[in-house]
């Protein structure tokens, strides 16, 4: 890394931070009384964020995000894993139609079957459990196809010794292709997660009890609840909402580069 | 035999989930699309095209379209601009340079319920951070979200500071590839800083601008959840986004028929857009250095 003028380093540092102080603020503000915040003055409270935990639910809201978004994310990577390894490894009759198939999935758009997955999880009495939000999320034809280009980097050989000595197939993905794509896999359960977490629309539709929202649900919610009747209680909503972002952020700052890298990786090659 | 099997077993699991849930249900969709149906009734008639004639008859449909084009056509240029601009300062792998991405990048990940709510609070009438700002310095208090003009200028704006990020990551890249060499004959025959931007890097970086173009605008077609969460289409129809307009026809009216007509509406300008991406990608995105 190059050294800098430090000038240039503080402007930078200015930036970053304008562009992000409605973010920065708002959590800022989650620690504000409400009184506090509309009179202007400045204190320090953990009040909203037990409010929003306790009498609001998020403490429920956020576990239900980590079993979809967790579920979601390895049950996701482990069909993609052995579609991927059976697209770089094998042959087989129908083989490119299927993985066409896979890959033009990234040009479908999901909003043509948000009302027919409506309908099939509707059928199945589906609607309203964790499988209803989980089971339209697995499939993930980009993950499936970005894990299958970084298999066939790995030689062959590997493969193949590992046969000699009477490996199975599984055995040879379980053993040899796994770890050795591991900076593959790991960037793409991440973005599995982070695409999972965020998700609004499905479970909007997918989910009416309240004991199974997600926190995109239940944040929206609790915004919505206030409009119209007077003030908003703003300290309390930012406190839900710094809870929503929390989780993955701290995940992002820990494996940015990775999952930087892998985004070009997807969309310029 | 059982050999000959062995990589259908592994293909299965995601064949039958891609099968189920996103095949599947593009055919569901035509079929839903020309009957009548409101999730109760038992039987759904089959209607013709009338779905789709009542759709194309309706002012809301156009509205629609009218109003997701203008987003498209408002914040790509805003987008691609700022991100390039960006971009072309943000080269250098230098630690600052580096912080600066990762902030810019921070909002991709960020739920965009939190930024939509967060947003909110920015443009309130009320206590909103751009309303104090601008009462500090003596202007008026614009009610931004009640304002029909003003309301889809702000989504524009939350959707640009979201994605952002992601742009800049792509014209890094795409300016990282561009071969100094040219750079150095442009400086030998004295180009100035301007010149050598408009002759040389944007013709250079113009495949990725492209790329992002595309991208933007079939993101503009998708935009949902900010719609829903700060202005559910209002006021009056002025951020009424197609997506939102589906949302509303098929899981507020429950008018299954209709929302499906606009379904694939929408998927076949979207499947358009995407095959015109693919093109470009195909076609050459890098100059190699």
């Amino acid at each position: 890394m190059k050294p800098e003028n430090p000038f240039v380093a503080l402007l930078s540092l200015l930036v970053g931070l304008l562009f992000l102080s409605p973010v920065l603020y708002s959590i800022w503000m989650s620690f504000q009384t409400a009184d506090d915040f509309y009179a202007g003055r400045v204190t320090f409270t953990l009040d909203n964020y037990e409010r929003a935990i306790g009498q609001f639910n998020f403490a429920r809201y956020l576990i239900n995000s980590l079993i979809v978004s967790g579920l979601v994310t390895v049950l996701g990577i482990t069909v993609a894993t052995l579609a991927a390894f059976a697209f770089a490894r094998f042959r087989f009759p129908g083989g490119d139609l299927m993985f066409g198939a896979t890959v033009a999935t990234l040009m479908i758009p999901s909003h043509i079957s948000l009302i027919p997955n409506y309908l099939t999880l509707a059928k199945a009495g589906l609607l309203d459990t964790y499988a209803g939000l989980i089971l339209p999320a697995i499939s993930n034809g980009f993950a499936c196809f970005f894990l299958r280009q970084y298999m066939r980097g790995i030689p062959k050989a590997l493969d193949e010794a590992a046969y000699m000595d009477g490996a199975t197939h599984l055995q040879v993905l379980w053993r040899i292709i796994v770890p050795l794509s591991r900076p593959a896999i790991s960037s793409m359960a991440l973005y599995i997660f982070i695409a999972e977490w965020n998700n609004y629309i499905w479970p909007l539709v997918a989910v009416g009890k309240q004991d199974l929202y997600t926190l995109q649900i239940g944040l929206a919610r609790l915004y919505r609840i206030n409009p119209g009747e007077g003030l908003i209680d703003w300290p309390l909503v930012m406190a839900a909402s710094t809870i929503t972002i929390l989780p993955v952020l701290l995940g992002f700052l820990a494996v940015e580069r990775h999952l930087v890298r892998g985004i070009t990786m997807g969309a310029v090659k | 035999m059982l050999r000959k099997l062995t990589p259908y077993f592994f293909v299965a699991p995601l064949m039958i989930f891609i099968a189920v849930f996103t095949y599947v249900p593009i055919l569901t969709s035509l079929n839903l699309s020309v009957r009548q149906w409101n999730f109760l009734t038992p039987d759904m008639p089959f209607v013709g095209l009338h779905n789709y004639e009542e759709l194309f008859a309706s002012a809301e449909f156009w509205n629609s379209l009218k109003v997701t084009v203008l987003f498209a056509v408002l914040s790509v240029p805003l987008r691609l601009g700022a991100a390039l601009f960006i971009a072309s300062r943000l080269i250098r792998e230098t630690l600052s340079s580096r912080l600066l991405r990762g902030a810019f990048f921070l909002p991709s990940v960020t739920s965009t319920v939190s930024i939509a709510v967060v947003f909110s609070w920015v443009f309130a009438t009320d206590y909103g951070m751009v309303n104090a700002i601008l009462h500090l310095v003596g202007l008026g208090r614009p009610q931004w979200l009640q304002d029909p003009y003003l309301a889809l200028w702000v989504l524009i704006i939350v959707n640009t500071w979201r994605q952002l990020g992601y742009d800049i990551v792509i014209y890094i890249a795409g300016l990282q590839a561009i071969p100094q060499e040219l750079y150095d004959a442009a400086a030998v025959d004295g180009g100035q800083r301007f010149h050598v931007f408009r002759r040389v890097t944007l013709p250079l970086v113009m495949p990725t601008t492209y790329f992002l173009l595309i991208i933007a605008v079939i993101e503009a077609f998708q935009v949902f959840t900010i719609v829903n969460v700060m202005t559910r289409g209002g006021p009056a129809g002025a951020t009424d986004m197609l997506v939102n307009l589906l949302y509303e026809i098929g899981f507020e009216l429950f008018d299954i028929g209709r929302g499906s007509a606009l379904a694939v509406i929408l998927f076949v300008l979207l499947v358009g857009l995407a095959l015109l991406k693919s093109r470009i990608i195909g076609s050459k995105v890098h100059y190699e250095a």
